[in-house]
């Protein structure tokens, strides 16, 4: 209890109260600036940048892993000889450390000689300039967390499949079906809740990610891929503008607990828990 | 799905060999290109597995910087924090699922809350807590800072709950103190979660990057992700080492995959338990 207190509430509290403040982290006194932090915050540019970058970002690694973790679970369900061995090598991204795949990854997106242009070479492009070329770092970088967390999403899904029941398909089959169709209407619905609770957790892990994004671009070029939480890491550890910091955080944290609830309102009405 | 009589090599087995290899192919090309020579990694076009493998580079990556040092830290710490984590979250949702005292429904709240909020968020304070507390840059503010995750609570008070309330308070009526009961009741009906809340943690902590790297300074502490991320952008980063920093990649990531492969059954329960966590 004293940890969760010293290392959760009060500071959570205390980011309120700071980015009500001026404060460059070293000076002994903090100047009360009320809203002023917030003001100046929707005065900037590049806050808007960087809140675009966030919801591209979001909306670019949660869709595909979704997508993605379905269809690789829709094609591992049932029995099947090497699963195991699949599902193996699908999962394995998640154990591994961001920053060594993303360094790896940033040799593969190499422009010269990186692995990503010679494959788009082979089928007749010129290849792009990926991390360097603002149109294509967030791109690159958006490969690599879907990469890194579909095997994930894949074994959730795997699970609640497991958990439909087979009659219903049936039954659905009797009354003439077909695949497609009994997939829209019974399993789609059926496993509802774990795509609810993926969409959240992917939700706050693509607002808090930043290792890949440190190691293979730091927010560039020109701020292609800065997103918010970028944002309050360069400006409350580099700039040492504790105020603007700590009000980034406060709506990074407005922005999270209105989207849970917004799913929670969603998932009342479209989730089918049975 | 009943029809997959048709040809399961074809419809199935085609694909996921395909994308089995997709997924496991950049492993491999780090590998690969740890053992090649600084001219061969540059070669166009490139070659799939290097012209004479160079098994020195891994040693010599592995002298070109502390790597021993950022291991044993990684393993070191993220070891302690899995264990006071797991004794921590093991009395909190004791206390949440069999106690009775007031404000537990707040509390238990507090945590729900807890779950949804960013820790990003915390990160400042918490960083001024620390230096208040003189803990900043030491192995004790790495792991004290770590000691708690809302997640952990989460997923033992999940199987807690299981636990019927009759064998608890048969406990109770034995005399025995609240220690004992969790002791020698609760843990070990719930044995799987605690093996998969090690696990988890552990992998989370050996791979974590962002907070560590602000809380230390002295390059002595650094955790492994921070050290691999220092050598790469020292080593000539950009162009010149490529090899040795895929070869430091790859044992950096060796001691995970080693520990996935011999304990994925636990990991991949994990899911199963987690994701009962959201209809709790």
């Amino acid at each position: 209890m004293i940890p969760l207190t010293m290392f959760w509430l009060i500071p959570l509290g205390y980011a309120f109260y700071l980015s009500f403040t001026e404060w460059d982290f070293m000076s002994p006194d903090k100047l009360f600036v009320g809203m002023a932090n917030y003001a100046e915050l929707a005065d900037n540019p590049a806050f808007y940048k960087a809140l675009r970058v966030t919801l591209l970002f979001t909306a670019g690694s949660v869709l595909p892993t979704l997508i993605g973790g379905l269809g690789f679970a829709l094609l591992l369900n049932s029995k099947l000889r090497f699963s195991g061995i699949y599902r193996t090598l699908i999962f394995s991204p998640w154990v591994t450390p961001t920053v060594a795949v993303a360094i790896v990854w940033s040799w593969i997106f190499e422009p010269e000689v990186g692995l990503a242009n010679n494959v788009l070479r082979f089928f007749g492009s010129e290849g792009v300039g990926w991390l360097g070329d603002p149109s294509w770092a967030l791109i690159g970088i958006l490969i690599v967390t879907c990469w890194k967390s579909v095997g994930w999403a894949m074994v959730f899904y795997l699970v609640a499949l497991r958990n439909v029941p087979r009659d219903l398909l049936e039954a659905a089959a009797i009354d003439g079906a077909g695949s497609l169709r009994r997939f829209t209407y019974v399993t789609v619905p059926l496993i509802s809740p774990t795509t609810f609770f993926l969409t959240i957790v992917l939700i706050i892990q693509s607002l808090q990610a930043y290792d890949q994004i440190n190691v293979m671009t730091q927010g560039g070029p020109s701020g292609s891929t800065r997103t918010l939480l970028y944002m309050y890491y360069q400006s409350a550890f580099e700039a040492f503008n504790i105020g603007e910091a700590s009000s980034v955080a406060v709506v990074l944290v407005i922005g999270c607990v209105l989207l849970s609830m917004v799913s929670f309102a969603v998932s009342r009405s479209s989730v089918h828990y049975h | 799905m009943t029809e997959t009589k048709i040809s399961p090599i074809l419809t199935r087995h085609l694909p996921l060999v395909l994308i089995g290899l997709l997924m496991a192919f950049p492993f491999y090309w780090m590998v690969t290109s740890g053992l090649k020579t600084n001219d061969e990694i540059w070669q166009f076009p490139p070659t799939f597995w290097p012209e004479s493998p160079q098994w020195g580079n891994f040693l010599e990556a592995w002298e070109a910087a502390p790597f021993w040092r950022y291991m044993a830290n990684s393993i070191g710490v993220a070891g302690a924090i899995a264990i006071i984590q797991v004794i921590n979250s093991a009395m909190m949702a004791y206390a949440l699922t069999h106690m009775k005292f007031r404000l537990k429904g707040l509390l238990t709240a507090l945590i729900l809350l807890g779950y949804m909020v960013p820790n990003t968020a915390v990160y400042l304070p918490s960083y001024i807590v620390l230096s208040k507390l003189h803990l900043l840059d030491s192995y004790a503010g790495m792991i004290l800072s770590n000691c708690v995750s809302v997640f952990s609570i989460f997923l033992i008070r999940q199987a807690f709950l299981q636990v019927s309330h009759e064998l608890v308070e048969a406990g109770h009526i034995d005399g025995a103190s609240h220690g004992r009961i969790l002791g020698s009741i609760l843990v070990p009906l719930t044995r799987s979660s605690f093996a998969v809340l090690v696990l988890i943690t552990f992998i989370e902590q050996y791979n974590n990057y962002f907070w560590p790297m602000l809380i230390t300074k002295s390059p002595d502490l650094q955790l492994v992700s921070a050290g691999l991320r220092s050598f790469f952008v020292e080593g000539g980063a950009y162009g010149l080492k490529w090899p040795l920093i895929m070869a430091a990649s790859s044992f950096t990531i060796m001691p995970l995959l080693l520990l996935f492969l011999l304990t994925q059954r636990t990991i991949m329960q994990s899911v199963n338990l987690s994701a009962g966590v959201n209809k709790g």
